[in-house]
This record gives structure tokens, sequence and C-alpha cells, in this order.
């Protein structure tokens, strides 16, 4: 089965078409995530359009593409100019800037592109294990539970808030009434449309989204006459050359850092609303604790450079396996590649790798083969990153805004999409310099339909609302959203409020609860196990009161 | 009355605008028939915004005086009505003439208003000098010519054509 799916999904993808487009795809990524201001999600965003015209699968593996070389791409500035291109290659500066600019620069280049490399190998390697593992549990998988999973899946927007988490709740929550807009799925009645027969047709998920992310972002950075003249550097050597032998000797003699910041890596992006911004940084810490000479952290040590990179591009595996085995989007760029997939019909959710073979080996497989493509396009890439650089701003905006209205029409074939970019473009701008997060407001365009739909047909199937609380795996995801409304504030408090030391062992009881309530063997039993670390955590419990209360 | 913050103003604004949607709500027409309403899910989003927005509203009142200090103490923040608007002047500008380009559409049509949207963009944010002006007229016709090729041989998309010249 497996290797048939996987034979399929080759064959699939094995035409010059789509390496091309993969190809074109993973260089644009490795130049855009290289551009400082212009995020992965950006870059993504800005594919959407190019791949309505292609098949699911096709499109799919362009996006990841991009999504691949974005991660790999950012190291580049991080490395040669000391500005991170994108969050998740901050910590590479750490080390990179300070060993290219005591004369390495091709060295620190090679360390990151192998580290990339190998951090993209074994998360495929985890995605290809581990996703279709979780997708079974998908099969069982009820209407009341499905809602409770989307429902936990929009607690997330807490943790997507940042410092203002009502700011980041309100954000979501106005996603929700944006996607709620128009005609609703299950009775064909308008809403929210005022007349207008354009309010009436609602929001094409893509023009929005272009809108309230790139459009906004692009007004950001032309924001006054100095940031829009700038170029982003004056770089004029494009002779740098990477030392690729030199830097795989390094890591092969490395291996435990590319290990452990690799699952370090999976692990972060498994997480929902967690990844790459975050991976490269703990897994740097990670790297920093576990080295014989941490004090050579900072100064240009080849550990610093492996172990961030290998972690951030491994968190798109990890990324990848929540959104193929469960349907939830983690972060921005997978809530895009959902956002892709529903524009081909094909509606993601816990049984997408049962219903989808074909196309989820296709991701599998892209994801594979992006890691090789740009391992080899990054010495090409480098010198295009350098022309870029020397680019103005102003010129790069006024062109990709041309570039977001085609891009939207070419969706429908509808002058009304060119509107609602325009318009949440507006809508995007102002929340940003309101300070509202926008990722949550993402999550809640590409959710809220979905939920709207679990739920109707769960009312459909009983009116009884306690159906959400007896199905175990609906009372297990309600369990961990409240959990998870709670985290933000657990990671606030935590060492200095007293209350912070009653999360984890609560947590872990309560779980318990659905897990007994599945039934089997393996369940039950984790399920005890959890009872067992719980009873231990509620031991130390005192001595962890004490220590607070000592501390403060 | 001492002066309201920006966090205190919006979240009035917001509130105003969840009434709004309340109200809404109640305008969409019930089928009567199904268990879930249509209006069911967007009035409930509606409370739950409300909700949040309330506890924004309380939250920014709390806060105000340290966000007024802070304020205060932020020069570059702009001030009073035409502050605001100089400082935001670029991006006013740029969202005008894309609305521009949108309402022109029908008669340029994409390839011509594309090529004028972004030579007046390139002129508007990188300056008009003779130099500027012949730079920013060639990077307009390349760009948006590559992109209309592109798309209309390459995706076969049919662009919106203008009345000037209905064959592009």
């Amino acid at each position: 089965m497996i290797f048939d799916n996987t034979i399929a999904a080759i064959q699939e993808l094995a035409t010059f078409q789509t390496l091309l487009l993969m190809t074109v795809g993973a260089s644009a990524g490795l130049i855009a995530g290289a551009i400082p201001g212009f995020t992965i999600a950006m870059a993504v965003v800005l594919t959407l359009p190019f791949t309505f015209g292609m098949e699911a699968s096709q499109g799919i593996a362009t996006m990841i593409g991009v999504y691949v070389g974005g991660l790999s791409g950012g190291l580049m500035s991080g490395i040669l100019i000391g500005i991170p291109g994108t969050p998740s290659s901050v910590a590479t500066t750490f080390d990179g800037f300070p060993m290219a600019r005591n004369g390495d620069p091709g060295y620190a280049l090679g360390l990151g592109v192998w580290s990339s490399f190998f951090g993209g190998i074994i998360s495929t390697m985890l995605l290809i294990a581990v996703a279709p593992q979780l997708a079974r549990i998908g099969l069982e998988f009820q209407p009341w539970d499905y809602f409770a999973l989307i429902f936990f899946a929009l607690t997330v927007t807490a943790s997507l808030a940042g410092d203002n988490m009502i700011k980041g709740l309100i954000s979501g929550a106005l996603g929700l009434i944006i996607a709620a807009v128009g005609e609703d799925d299950i009775n064909g009645v308008k809403r929210f449309d005022f007349g207008f027969e354009y309010l009436g047709e609602g929001f094409a998920f893509l023009p929005v989204l272009i809108g309230l992310f790139a459009f906004s972002q692009l007004m950001s950075d032309i924001r006054d006459r100095g940031s829009a003249r700038k170029a982003l550097s004056e770089m004029k050597d494009v002779s740098i050359r990477i030392e690729h032998r030199r830097a795989i000797k390094t890591i092969l003699a490395d291996w435990i850092n590319i290990v452990r910041s690799s699952f370090i890596g999976v692990f972060t992006g498994v997480l929902p609303a967690a990844g790459s911004s975050i991976s490269n940084i703990l897994a740097y810490d990670q790297a920093k604790k576990a080295s014989p000479t941490p004090e050579k952290f900072g100064t240009g040590h080849p550990g610093g450079i492996i172990a961030p990179e290998s972690a951030n591009n491994a968190t798109a595996g990890g990324a990848l396996i929540t959104m193929m085995a469960l349907g939830i989007p983690g972060d921005v760029i997978t809530a895009v590649m959902l956002g892709a997939l529903l524009i081909h019909d094909v509606v993601p959710s816990p049984a997408f790798i049962a219903d989808e073979p074909k196309i989820a080996y296709a991701i599998f497989i892209a994801f594979f083969f992006a890691n090789f493509l740009v391992l080899a396009l990054q010495s090409g890439a480098l010198r295009g990153f350098v022309l870029v650089t020397r680019v103005r701003m102003y010129v790069l905006a006024s062109i990709i805004l041309v570039y977001c209205g085609i891009g939207v029409f070419s969706l429908n074939n509808i002058e009304n999409d060119m509107w609602t970019l325009a318009v949440f473009g507006v809508v995007g701008y102002v929340m940003r310099n309101l300070k509202f997060p926008l990722a949550p407001m993402i999550l809640g365009v590409v959710l809220g339909p979905i939920a709207e739909r679990w739920l109707s047909r769960s009312l459909a199937l009983s009116t009884d609302v306690s159906e959400f609380f007896t199905h175990p795996w609906s009372l297990f995801f309600i369990i961990v959203s409240a959990f998870s409304i709670v985290f933000s504030w657990y990671q606030n408090d935590r060492g200095i409020k007293p209350w912070t030391v009653w999360y984890a062992p609560l947590f872990l009881l309560s779980v318990t609860v659905p897990l007994f309530l599945m039934g089997g063997i393996f369940r039950p039993v984790l399920a005890v196990v959890l009872i067992g670390i719980a009873i231990y955590l509620l031991t130390k419990l005192p001595a962890n009161l004490k220590a607070l209360r000592e501390r403060q | 009355m001492k002066t309201l913050d920006r966090d205190t103003i919006v979240s009035i604004l917001l509130l105003l605008f969840c009434g709004f949607l309340i109200w809404a709500g109640f305008q969409i027409r019930d089928p009567q028939f199904g268990e879930l309403p249509p209006a069911a899910w967007p009035q409930g989003v509606s409370y739950v915004l409300t909700g949040f927005c309330l506890i924004y509203f309380f939250q920014s009142l709390s806060r105000r005086e340290a966000a007024l200090a802070a304020a205060a103490e932020d020069t570059e923040r702009p001030r009073g009505i035409i502050g605001r608007l100089r400082h935001f002047s670029n991006p006013i500008a740029c969202f005008a003439l894309y609305f521009l380009f949108l309402i022109t559409l029908p008669f340029f049509g994409t390839l011509i208003g594309g090529t004028l949207l972004v030579f007046l963009l390139l002129t508007l944010l990188g300056g008009a000098g003779p130099r500027e002006l012949l730079l920013h007229a060639l990077i307009a016709c390349i760009s948006v010519g590559a992109m209309w090729s592109l798309f209309t041989f390459g995706l076969r998309v049919l662009l919106p054509r203008g009345e000037i010249m209905p064959g592009i």
C-alpha cells in the first residue's frame, strides 16, 4: 500500500513541468527567504496564484519548494550581512555573521547549507514514518471529534497572539467573522451581505490572505521616503564560494548536534503555533549547553550554525506532520497550504492521508526532493541574493503590488477579488500599526468555515450537546483546548506564581480520562503511565511551592 | 476629562462594530430547516468578539496612565491629524493609486493600467528627475509586460481588458 502510493506519487511529480516548477519555487524561496522583511509566509502566499491552475499535488509541491527554499535562504543574509532573512534564522547570525567577518564566509555558508540539508532529510524520514501512523487515528473520528479538534486549533490563536493575548484573540475572532460573510455552506443563505452582491458572494480566501499579509507588509516597508529608497545592502562581492567539503567534515564530526537539533525542530514543528522562529533558538541554546566550549559560542563557533540551521529546516517536517495527520495548520505557512488544498476541493482533515493518498505521498516526496533541490541551488541563489539586495525597496514593492493584483485575479477571473485584496491590504496595514497580530486572523479565516461545517454535521446527528463530552476524542480535545488557552499565562507566570506548579500534573490527570474511555490496550496503559508521572509531580509539589515562596 | 489613549479609542470603535454585527446577525434569514440556523455561527462569533472587545476596553482603561506616559515619551509618534497624515503619506498615496488603478481598470485594462500604476508608484516613491522618469518607465514596461505575458500566454489567464485598447 505504502509502496504503491509512493510510486503513484513519484509518477505524479516526476514530470518535467513539476520539476521545473519546484526548481523555480525553491529558487524564489531561497531569494525571498534571504531578503529581510520578506517572510517565508509571504513568499508562499505569493506563490498561491500560480498554483491555482495546477493539479493539487503539483501546486503543493511548488509551495513546498518555496517553503524549504525560504527556510534555507534565511541563512544567507544572516551570515553575510548580519540581518536574519527570516525569524527562523535569528540564531544563525549569532555565530554565522562573526565567522563571516573573521574571514570565513564560505565555510559559514557551507555549514549552514549542509546543516539545513541534513535537518530537512531527518525530518522527512520522521514525517514519512510518523504521519501515516498518526493518521490512522483520524479514521476513528466522528463529527463531534472533528469539531473539537478544530476548536482546539482555534485556541492556538492565543499562542499566536504574542505579547498581547487579547489583541490576538480579537484578531482570530475577526478572522471568523470575515469567513462568515457570504453564502453559508449548509443552507445557502446570505449573511452580512447588506444587499450587496459583492458581499453576498463572500470573500475568497486568497485575496484576503495576500491583502492582509503581503500587501500590508509592503506598505510598512515603504512607509517613509528613507526606508523606501534604501537597498538592503551595498554588498559588491559576488565571488564568495561555499566550502562544501570542509563543512561536511565538520558536520559529520558533530553528528550528535545535528540529530538533537533536528529532533528539536521536528518536535517544535508538531506543536501548533510554535514554528521555526522558536526551534532555531531552542536548538542553539541546547547546542551551547551541551558543548564543551560554550564560551566560544557567539564568536563564530561551527556548532552555533549547525544547530539553528538543522532545527529550522526540520521544523517544516514537523509542521507538515500536524497538517497532514490532523488537518491542523500549525503556522501561517501550513495554513496557506491548507487554503491551497481547499482551492483544489481537497478538504484537510484527520482522514486526509487515507482519503487522498496520492496527494499525501506527493507531499512526502516533494519535501524529500526539495531538500536536494535547495542544496543544489544554493550557489546560484547566493549570486541572485547579492544582486537583489542592491535593488531599492520601492522598486521591489511597486512591482510586487501589481503582481499581487494580477495574481488574485487569476484565481477566479473576477475583478472583485482585486478589490478584496486592496480592502484587506488597508485592514492589514491598520491592524499592523495598531499592533494586532495577523496570524490569528488568518487561522480564523481558514478554520472558521470548517468548524461551522462540522458543528452543523454534529448537530444534524444529535442535538444533545453532551455528545461533545462523551466521545473520547472530542473530550480529549476539549480538555487540551482548555489547557491550551491557559498555556500563554502559564508560560508567563511559570516560576513566579504558585498556580503554575499545578498546571502539568492537572493536565496529565485530565487527559487520562478520555484515554481510558478510548479503550483498547495501548491507550489505557498510556493513561496509567501519565497518572504515574502526575503522581510523581504531585509529590514534588510541596518542595516546588516552597522553593517558589523562598525565591519571592 | 483626560485624553483617551489609542487602545481605548480602538476598543470603543471595535465595540461599536460588534454592536453593528449583532444587529446584522438578526437580519439573517432563517430558512426554518436544519439544526444549525445560518445566523447561529456568526451570532455566536459576534458575542465572543464582543466579550474580547470588552476585556480589551477594560484592559486599556486600567493601563491608560502607563499608555499615555509611554505615548508622551515616544518622540517618533506622529501628533495631530496633519502629523499622522504626513507620517503615513507614502502608504496613503500608494493605496489611493491602487484604488485608482482598480477604478480605471475597465478603461485602461491590466497591461496599460498596471504599467501606469508601477510607473506612478515608482515616481511617487523614488523621485521624478529626468533620469529617474526614464528608468521608472523602463522598469514599469518590462516588469508589467513580463507579468502580463506570463499570465496571458503561460498560464492562459484572460486578464481584464480595457476600452481604450480592447485587444489587450
